[in-house]
């Protein structure tokens, strides 16, 4: 159970090793609405936050923050005590150390780009990072002199991400950042986050209700329910169950949807999907397909779903993963191997594992020890009576393999 | 020997530019409280500060001249600290001024922090600024101009004070003798030349800087706050 316990319960020469986490034991109560969360998150990458609008996804940003007086417990960020409700201490949102990104940029309306950028280096103590290397990083040089109420939603969030970075946070908030811009702007955005990530070694929370978004850019996953993170409910497997790795945590998201005993997971939180994270073989077959592969099988797709890492030229795309999922809706089952078929994608793996709902029937398929899923109707489960272990053939379409830019 | 009428401006100009800056200092946090305040007293807080805007001006010099007297308390006092009696006092018309005039330095100040709201001001904090520094670097900036409009309506409201230091100033030259006592005597002792000299003075600078007040106002009116720094 030790891996369980929060770094405030442990005694002080333990704590080396939370050196590297962001602990959280917190409870927010408002009149409709209660927030009780207690999860460790590793201070490394970009972790996702997903939930349904009203699971307080911004609430918990924001509590990190110290932008929400009501929270009770105890929040600690690398050792450092950020809240503790007990030992009455309530560092302010100044203090913290943590950066946040609002949905609506947020920027001072009195200063031009330059100067909103100033606001934080200014105010920072360590400045390591100097201020030119961000506005090149983010692309601001062409900008800093306009007035901030003259620029695009996408160049607003550019400037508020790097006045954010600009104030060296321990941990960068990121609340819902793209939700107010265009698909072009987003996949820009959304590039930019990664970039920054990787260059700084920023850990990032980084919240959205849109699943597709958090799948080409998270590490990890925390999902938030029903204004409770599912994870707190007493058993130590759900705990784990719901925080992890992005694929592991969409897949286990699929499953549950097969199984409605859990009454914490509303309806329909995220369609059932495979999420990949494949390495890329060639950008273009010459028919504007791209390949990607498992172990021993290929996936073939439009060669525009790559478009979203424009940056990088097409033979340094070369051995990147990519990350993409399909639809459990998109793939069909073949007994036999299918020869005569306009169909490009055909994988042939095994059978792990068949959950059935009303009128659904959720196959796991093991293809060179990727898991697939496939949803098929009951109609066709009949038909075909598939079994545990047995081997079939898996068929979709190229442009059934989606990134976030479909 | 000083023209009197000279005296009574410098007197009113003395007045009101004292009575000014002690209203910015006071009213500013007062105004702050208030617009951050979400409890029932609230209400009863702004109609206290409301209140001289509807009470006839010699209900609040009479409760005022009562208390300065020395019988009561706050003359008491006053005369044990600094000697003197502060009913008939300048100091009288200043404190009287400051209570007449708080509501149009409060209520313009408190209407400009609501409308700023927390969303700048959260992300000022987010970025490592502190209450103070967020307040001279974020909220003075945006609210320059109703800063400017709470200042100018408190000059121009004190400058026409005209009961409330009848009541407790009397006529004082050099003291408390004020333009509009001023004009009043002129006009009891039926010297109208004068008396239309210093009303007409009186119309045409308090119509130049109410002027001036609404063109500050004019053309950009935080439009800018709100389309960038508005929630959802």
């Amino acid at each position: 159970m030790t891996t369980d316990d929060t770094c405030s319960t442990l005694p002080p020469e333990s704590q080396k090793s939370f050196d590297n986490l962001l602990c959280l034991d917190i409870n927010i109560h408002y009149e409709n609405f209660r927030l009780a969360l207690k999860q460790d998150i590793p201070l490394t990458g970009i972790t996702g936050i997903f939930g349904h609008s009203g699971s307080g996804k911004s609430t918990l940003l924001r509590a990190i923050a110290g932008l929400e007086p009501k929270t009770q417990g105890q929040i600690t960020l690398a050792n450092k005590p950020l809240l503790n409700s007990n030992g009455a201490l309530v560092l302010k949102s100044e203090q913290r150390g943590v950066g946040l990104v609002f949905q609506n940029s947020r920027l001072f309306p009195h200063l031009s780009v330059m100067k909103n950028l100033n606001f934080a280096s200014k105010r920072c103590k360590n400045s390591t990072l100097t201020l030119n290397e961000i506005i090149e990083l983010t692309g601001l040089t062409p900008l800093l002199n306009t007035p901030v109420t003259a620029l695009s939603g996408g160049q607003q969030q550019r400037v508020a991400l790097a006045r954010a970075i600009l104030a060296e946070p321990q941990l960068l908030l990121l609340d819902e950042p793209l939700s107010a811009l265009d698909q072009q702007s987003k996949a820009q955005l959304l590039n930019l986050i990664t970039t920054i990530q990787q260059r700084l070694s920023l850990p990032i929370l980084y919240v959205s209700h849109s699943l597709d978004e958090l799948q080409q850019v998270c590490d990890n996953l925390l999902v938030l329910t029903n204004n409770t993170a599912i994870m707190t409910k007493k058993s130590a497997n759900e705990h784990s169950a719901f925080f992890g790795n992005i694929h592991h945590m969409i897949h286990q998201l699929t499953q549950r949807q097969y199984q409605a005993i859990d009454s914490t997971v509303q309806g329909n939180i995220i369609q059932p999907q495979t999420s990949l994270a494949l390495p890329i073989l060639s950008t273009n077959n010459g028919h504007g397909l791209a390949v990607i592969s498992l172990q021993k099988q290929q996936i073939l797709l439009p060669s525009s779903q790559l478009v979203f890492a424009e940056k990088i030229t097409a033979e340094r795309l070369v051995g990147q993963p990519l990350r993409c999922f399909i639809l459990a809706s998109d793939i069909s089952i073949c007994l036999t191997e299918p020869h005569n078929s306009s169909i490009v994608n055909q994988l042939q793996g095994t059978i792990n594992n068949i959950k059935k709902d009303n009128t659904k029937v959720l196959l796991s398929i093991d293809c060179d020890a990727q898991e697939f899923f496939v949803s098929i109707s009951a109609y066709s489960q009949n038909k075909l009576a598939l079994k545990q272990g047995q081997s079939v053939f898996l068929q979709f379409k190229a442009s059934a393999v989606r990134t976030f830019l479909n | 020997m000083q023209n009197p009428d000279l005296q009574a401006l410098i007197t009113t100009l003395q007045m009101a530019g004292l009575t000014t800056v002690i209203l910015l200092i006071l009213g500013t946090p007062l105004a702050w409280y208030l617009a951050k305040m979400t409890s029932r007293f609230k209400v009863v807080i702004e109609a206290v500060v409301a209140l001289p805007l509807v009470l006839p001006p010699t209900v609040l010099g009479f409760y005022l001249l009562i208390a300065f007297s020395p019988e009561y308390l706050p003359g008491q006092l006053w005369q044990q600290a600094t000697g003197q009696q502060l009913a008939f006092s300048f100091s009288a018309i200043v404190i009287g001024s400051v209570l007449y005039s708080l509501p149009f330095v409060v209520q313009p100040l408190q209407k400009a922090f609501e409308q700023l709201g927390d969303n700048l001001l959260e992300a000022g904090a987010v970025l490592g600024a502190g209450p103070f520094d967020r307040f001279f670097h974020i909220v003075l900036p945006l609210t320059k101009a109703s800063f400017i409009t709470a200042a100018s309506l408190g000059f121009a409201h004190t400058v026409g004070e005209f009961g409330v230091i009848l009541m407790i100033g009397g006529n004082i030259p050099g003291e408390t003798r004020v333009l509009s006592i001023a004009l009043f005597d002129h006009v009891e002792a039926f010297d109208y030349a004068k008396a239309h000299l210093l009303a007409i003075s009186l119309l045409i600078s308090s119509m130049i800087l109410l002027s001036a007040v609404y063109l500050i106002n004019l053309p950009k009116k935080h439009r800018n706050v709100n389309s960038v720094g508005a929630d959802k």
